[in-house]
């Protein structure tokens, strides 16, 4: 089996995410506004939660989805498995209709008669069930004065055992050894569409204009070209992110097999192995494992995602009267639902680690970690993206 | 190429690679292992294609946003297709070594909105030629004209309009108005229908105020317009209380500083009535009854006082506590009640009315002593200065005295810290927490915590004042900051951000725009004229001690507002042109059913100057297609940072658009070819002779008085060159260089001191600032208060919290901060309010079809779940939103980020989303208080004194309209 010499890995902090949405169209700007098959899709999206994600409802049918241990491609039982758990979610009611505006007839721009005096959405959101993908903005759960919600940005994880690549039948999505993005290889690819349901975290799409399917490319060519810009490697939804919650890095494997990815994580998280010089260099390697304070999203879906969440703290509760609780208002136990370090971990490990965190963020802010702190804050640029490194001698 | 066409390559490029592997895949060759080599990588050259530029280039955005970011555009093929934040502002610690350096940086400022200027630019939205109105207004038919037939009709009709008598005087130049908002997002586009307006006798109207974006406590308290600190000094603050500001949703370049701030242990209070997107990373969130805010501070203050919490020496030296008001009256001791006043001066100009006492308690016998600072005192003389040990005075805080004024009368005159503790004390806990349905204990503990906190600071958002007492709301919020001690200090202070009042580099900016000077200028408070002029209808009298319109005509009269065309009230002139310009004045009008339906048909001339159609374009006759924020240059300044940015034309003008700039200068030439001359009375009482037939020539040539040379503004760079060299903010810096460039290296070849390089941070700020900028600090306001003792412009030279006008005293009895509640005239069971919201800047990219994507795709209205099941109203029914003022349709979205009894629709919605103006619940509401004038700090200026156009006091009701059918099962069936 080959190596990934080096894995890009990313860490986004949601107590610094203000929902702006600047990275999703930092992303759609740039590789999905160029056909209209591209139009519905959000390589990067930002969902609030709790909400149905996108596309809609995208946790409640993932059994199946994932990487069987040992096996880079799914049996055919397996594929079975995949195509009758995971169902094609239809575009207009679980991705959102990419609505077109009838422009033409309201705004007279270069002269004439305007035959409408509104402009309105096509196909029109209409009717209870409407979704698209940011339907839910800000909507959350429970009651005011106590009601709830947070953000969640998610891009392709380029998951150590990627999904789309064990589902695809005709071989034609892959991680590049040099950096770990997973790609779909955009000659070779023919809609099948099992790679979009093989991803647990829907984040494989198909292009209904094109006939094949897309997904994150990690602007790899800027990973691989920064054309002089100083922060030039990294993605455009981490250079234009505004609030300065994403971190990347690589991380480099000891062994020579991916399938050590996991052991690995386990052991430094444990502390059963420190980081080697090379994975030192990286905030996203400290956070993970020397502060612990970065987690997974859904990691029981086995697909051992690179993309890590720092949990989000929330302003305590208020009592009928109005007085402060000691309870913050996002229950721990929604949040342990959401994020964990590994498949295997328990839901009361993953209550604990989340406990542990808002911990171990509530020291750094009295001044007892500054360490941490110094990362958390990310001062400069090249705190946050260091993707040059892994390319430094 | 054209956008469209260039994508329709890339399109046809993509597809023709497919088709030939189509034919390649006969064989389906093999692949051993994907988790790391992977035979077949030549397909990946297909994204590496796409993302290749020709050059790249400098801008930023000219919208009412506050931003001021600086972008990178690159183009391929001659056609914009990305942008991405420049990301290159300098660090304010450049001067610190790298270890030793706090404040995390600005970089990347920017937002989602930003990140697609390319849709206006290429979008059906882009106006591509001189448009001329063919039916009637708001129908949208528009006729293509030739820049020439467009401009020498404007031309005409504006000399026609100047060219008609009235009883008062033989030409109206003051019915031709000017609106355009915000200098600072774009200061030459902005400046040149100004100077076209002086040169010829029009009407520049304000922003600010109208938007409600004034804060009024600030020019009553302070004597200043707003002076807040930059977003970097957030970070510096321990305790930030955030009341009715939604920073996540409409400072989406900043808020990273305040969660920053709250991991370096900052503690965040998040106040507002709904569970806004900023209150998720607050520490605590305190839900209050909409509009009580100021309540609330005075419960804190009544705490802080009496606990003996408050800052002693502070208050002492830095505010009007501890000055002299008589008992008899309720004035403030003069020195004119000692002297008498002035023999021949009006009271407004009299330094002896303008002259307030302390009682000293450091003399060898006690007594009343001349406040050092007060308004009065010359600036020349050592008494102007807030450093009282030098004059040997210890003023008494509290107690009440005798004096003895002219002509032997003995009055007892005490401190205003007296009489506040009196107004206090209607505000213990108990008492607030009945006002704004905040726990007692919670009151009460948030105000020790403020007190102990330092420094502790308020930023204040358009959430509190955008309400008719928004004056006593900001002075309840300021005295919680200055009792404390915190104003005047890093990291603390009352900090507003609604608008984009501060132009840092105003001495070149008011030079360029009104270069007969300002005195000669006139100037008007939208609000009022809008008031008149739409014939509102006042719906507050029984709230009044007199109603409205007799306020109104009283400042008028007295000279304290100006009311433009002259003798509006009296001889019912009306004004005739009206030219609009980097706003959307008609679409985001309060009263709009009064200014659509009764101000709009007065003009014979309305003239939109605009990159996009928007709704005052489309309700306009004649609409000139300007450049979009790519084509041009320009200049771009914000109060959220300190640094001095361009817009360069990245790409060339697209179709017949031209700069703004360049459109005022034709349009002079236009009016210049009519060869019309007039003799014009201008507001300083001296005479103007208008010849129009030298009038090109007296746009481009500028004679400056600040640099004593003579500068050819004609071109845009050069005039941006003059505004910079003529400020002392910027006057070190240049626009010079190339720029477009191929790759990072060619940028060396930008001089280092062009802001075309970088960004440039003011290295110092002109006397209108309240503080200096300096190395290594990020700016905060009133540093020259505390750190040189400098007196402010108020009357008590100091912070005001008594103001003696004659309304403010007797009339409203607002003397002192109190809690006036929301005005609830409408009889209607929900508050309405429509804030700013993360997807438009007020009405840009509501149309815009990238970001409707990402929303609800049109219009949306939010209800708690409790309002929505009383009404029988399902989530995303199509609801009708209205009172007695208006009525506006909307699809309703059931959040319980919302209280019950509130609705919420954000702003700005364009006309033709809609099925009438989103304004149309309003009315427009002027506080008399606001209306007063020529008392010493408060005197009409253009956006730093005049009304509020408030409108968070509006109530309405919201019924069923229709429930639409689900999404078409054809429509749906579409898998992926």
């Amino acid at each position: 089996m080959a190596t990934i010499q080096k894995q890009v890995r990313m860490v986004f902090d949601l107590n610094k995410c203000i929902g702006c949405h600047t990275c999703s169209m930092a992303c759609k700007t740039m590789w999905t506004d160029r056909n209209d098959g591209l139009m519905y899709m959000y390589w990067n999206n930002v969902e609030t939660r709790p909400g149905k994600g996108y596309p809609k409802g995208f946790e409640d049918a993932a059994s199946g989805a994932g990487f069987p241990d040992g096996n880079p491609y799914l049996t055919s039982d397996a594929m079975k498995k995949v195509l009758t758990d995971n169902p094609l979610r239809p575009i207009v009611s679980h991705y959102g209709a990419a609505w077109e505006y009838n422009y033409s007839e309201v705004l007279k721009v270069e002269g004439g008669n305007a035959s409408s005096q509104m402009l309105v959405p096509s196909p029109e959101p209409n009717g209870p069930d409407a979704y698209a993908s940011n339907w839910d903005e800000d909507v959350g759960r429970e009651q005011m004065p106590n009601n709830y919600y947070f953000y969640v940005p998610r891009i392709c994880n380029h998951c150590t055992k990627p999904g789309c690549v064990a589902a695809c039948p005709r071989k034609a999505a892959y991680k590049r050894e040099e950096d770990g993005v997973v790609l779909i290889d955009q000659d070779r690819c023919r809609g099948y569409r099992y790679c979009v349901k093989g991803c647990p975290y829907k984040k494989s799409y198909y292009n209904p204009r094109e006939k094949i399917s897309q997904k994150c490319i990690f602007c790899y060519p800027r990973l691989e070209d920064p054309k002089g810009f100083p922060t030039g490697r990294h993605s455009f939804c981490f250079t234009q992110c505004t609030g300065r919650i994403r971190y990347a890095g690589f991380f480099q494997p000891a062994s020579a097999t991916s399938d050590n990815f996991e052991a690995e994580h386990r052991d430094l998280l444990s502390g059963a192995r420190s980081l080697s010089e090379f994975n030192a260099r990286f905030n996203v390697n400290r956070l993970l494992y020397e502060y612990k304070v970065a987690l997974r999203l859904r990691p029981e879906f086995g697909t051992q995602p690179n993309l890590f969440y720092v949990p989000p703290l929330s302003p305590p509760k208020l009592s009928s009267s109005g007085s402060v609780s000691s309870e913050q208002r996002v229950p721990i136990g929604l949040l342990a639902e959401l994020f964990g370090d590994y498949a295997g971990q328990s839901y009361s490990e993953r209550i604990a680690r989340v406990g542990e965190i808002f911990e171990k963020i509530e020291d750094a802010r009295a001044g007892r970690n500054p360490g941490l702190l110094r990362i958390l804050i990310a001062r400069t640029e090249q705190d946050r993206l260091q993707l040059d490194l892994g390319f430094a001698a | 190429m054209k956008r469209r066409e260039f994508l329709k390559f890339a399109t046809v490029a993509a597809g023709a690679v497919a088709a030939k592997d189509a034919l390649a895949f006969d064989y389906l060759a093999p692949v051993g292992d994907p988790l790391g080599h992977y035979p077949y990588r030549g397909w990946e050259d297909l994204y590496r294609a796409l993302w290749s530029f020709d050059w790249f280039g400098r801008t930023s955005h000219s919208v009412n946003c506050t931003g001021s970011c600086t972008w990178r555009g690159f183009v391929k093929n001659g056609i914009l297709f990305k942008e991405e934040q420049f990301a290159d502002y300098p660090e304010i610690e450049s001067n610190l070594p790298p270890e030793q350096r706090k404040l995390p940086v600005y970089n990347p400022r920017g937002c989602q909105k930003g990140a697609n200027h390319k849709e206006y630019v290429y979008g059906p939205q882009r106006v591509k030629y001189p448009l001329v109105r063919v039916g009637a207004r708001g129908q949208g038919f528009f006729r293509k004209a030739t820049w020439d037939e467009a401009l020498g009709l404007v031309a005409s009709k504006v000399v026609s309009a100047i060219d008609t008598p009235w009883s008062g005087g033989s030409h109206s130049p003051d019915a031709v108005t000017f609106f355009a908002a915000i200098p600072a997002k774009h200061h030459i586009t902005l400046s040149g229908g100004f100077r076209l307006a002086n040169l010829i006798g029009g009407v520049v109207c304000s922003f600010y105020d109208w938007y409600c974006d004034l804060p009024p406590g600030e020019p009553m308290t302070w004597g200043v317009q707003t002076d807040s600190c930059e977003s970097a000094d957030w970070f510096n603050s321990k305790y930030i209380l955030i009341m009715g500001a939604n920073l996540m949703e409409t400072r989406i370049p900043d808020s990273h500083y305040f969660v920053e701030a709250r991991y370096r242990g900052a503690k965040i209070v998040m106040v507002a009535p709904e569970y806004s997107p900023t209150s998720i990373h607050a520490d605590l969130f305190v839900p209050i009854k909409p509009g009580t805010d100021g309540a609330l501070c005075l419960g804190m203050a009544n705490v802080i006082v009496g606990e003996g919490r408050f800052d002693r020496a502070y208050v002492k030296q830095f505010t009007d506590l501890p000055m002299l008001v008589r008992t008899d009256n309720g004035k403030i001791l003069r020195e004119a009640d000692f002297v008498g006043p002035t023999p021949g001066l009006a009271p407004d100009a009299d330094p002896r009315m303008r002259k307030v006492y302390l009682w000293n308690t450091a003399g060898e016998v006690p007594g009343p002593v001349i406040a050092p600072g007060s308004l009065g005192i010359p600036h020349n003389d050592p008494r102007w200065t807030l450093d009282l040990a030098r004059f040997g005075i210890d003023p008494a805080l509290e107690g009440s005295f005798t004096v003895t004024l002219q002509g032997g009368k003995e009055v007892t005159v005490t401190t205003v810290f007296e009489l506040m503790k009196e107004k206090l004390a209607a505000y213990s806990p108990a008492a607030v927490s009945g006002i704004t349905g905040i726990d007692a204990s919670l009151v009460a503990d948030m105000a020790r915590e403020f007190a102990a906190a330092k420094p502790a600071r308020i930023i204040e958002g358009a959430g509190t004042n955008h309400y008719f007492h928004n004056d006593l709301i900001n002075r309840a919020q300021i005295l919680l900051v200055a009792l404390t001690g915190n104003v005047g200090t890093p990291g603390g202070g009352f900090d507003h951000y609604v608008g984009q009042e501060k132009l840092w580099a105003e001495h070149g900016f008011f030079e360029l725009s009104f270069p007969l000077g300002r005195p000669k200028q006139r100037f008007q408070n939208t609000t009022l004229w809008t008031y008149a002029h739409a014939d509102v209808k006042s719906d507050i009298d029984s709230i009044l001690p007199r109603p409205l319109m007799s306020y109104i005509r009283e400042s008028v009269a007295n000279g304290w507002m100006p009311l433009w065309p002259k003798g509006t009230l009296d001889n019912g002139r009306d004004p005739k042109v009206l030219f609009v310009w980097g706003a959307n004045y008609l679409n985001q009008a309060k009263g709009y059913q009064d200014v659509e339906g009764k101000l709009w048909p007065k003009l014979d001339l309305i003239v939109d100057l605009n990159f996009r159609m928007d709704s005052t374009a489309m309700y306009a006759d004649v609409v000139l297609p300007a450049g979009s924020h790519f084509e041009k240059f320009d200049l771009s300044t914000t109060d959220l940072h300190t640094y001095v940015h361009p817009f360069t034309p990245i790409i060339n003008l697209l179709h017949q658009s031209k700069s703004d700039w360049q459109i005022w200068r034709e349009l002079a030439g236009a009016l210049q070819q009519t060869g019309f001359k007039f003799t014009d009375p201008v507001p300083d009482g001296s005479t103007v002779t208008r010849d129009f037939s030298t009038l090109q020539s007296q746009f481009d040539t500028h004679h400056s008085r600040i640099l004593g040379t003579t500068w050819d503004v004609s071109d845009d760079r050069n005039t941006c060159q003059f505004l910079l060299s003529a400020s002392p903010e910027t006057d070190r810096f240049n626009i010079a260089g190339p720029h477009r460039f191929a790759n990072v290296g060619e940028m060396s070849s930008v001089p280092g001191d062009s802001i075309i390089k970088h960004p440039q941070r003011f290295p110092r700020t002109s006397e209108e600032w309240t503080s200096d900028i300096k190395e290594g600090v990020a700016y905060y306001g009133f540093q020259r208060m505390t750190e040189h003792k400098r007196p402010l412009l108020t009357l008590a030279g100091r912070q005001q919290f008594y103001l003696d006008h004659d309304w403010i005293l007797y009339d409203f009895k607002e003397q002192l901060p109190v809690h006036k509640g929301p005005v609830d005239i409408d009889q209607y069971p929900l508050r309405w309010i429509t804030p700013h919201g993360r997807w438009s800047i007020h009405s840009t990219w509501r149309d815009a079809k990238f970001q409707l994507r990402l929303q609800r795709g049109r219009p949306i209205v939010y209800l708690s779940p409790n309002e929505a099941r009383a009404r029988g109203l399902l989530d995303n029914d199509y609801v009708t939103i209205f009172n007695n003022h208006g009525r506006v349709d909307a699809h309703l979205c059931i959040t319980p980020r919302l209280p019950d009894g509130l609705a919420m629709m954000y702003h700005g919605w364009e006309r033709y989303t809609l099925n009438d103006g989103w304004q149309s619940p309003t009315n427009i509401r002027i506080k008399p208080t606001q209306l007063v004038g020529k008392y010493a700090q408060l005197n009409f200026r253009l956006n730093y004194w005049g009304p509020t156009g408030n409108q968070k006091d509006t109530r309405v009701d919201i019924r069923f309209k229709r429930r639409e059918s689900s999404v078409s099962s054809a429509a749906a069936s579409s898998a992926v």
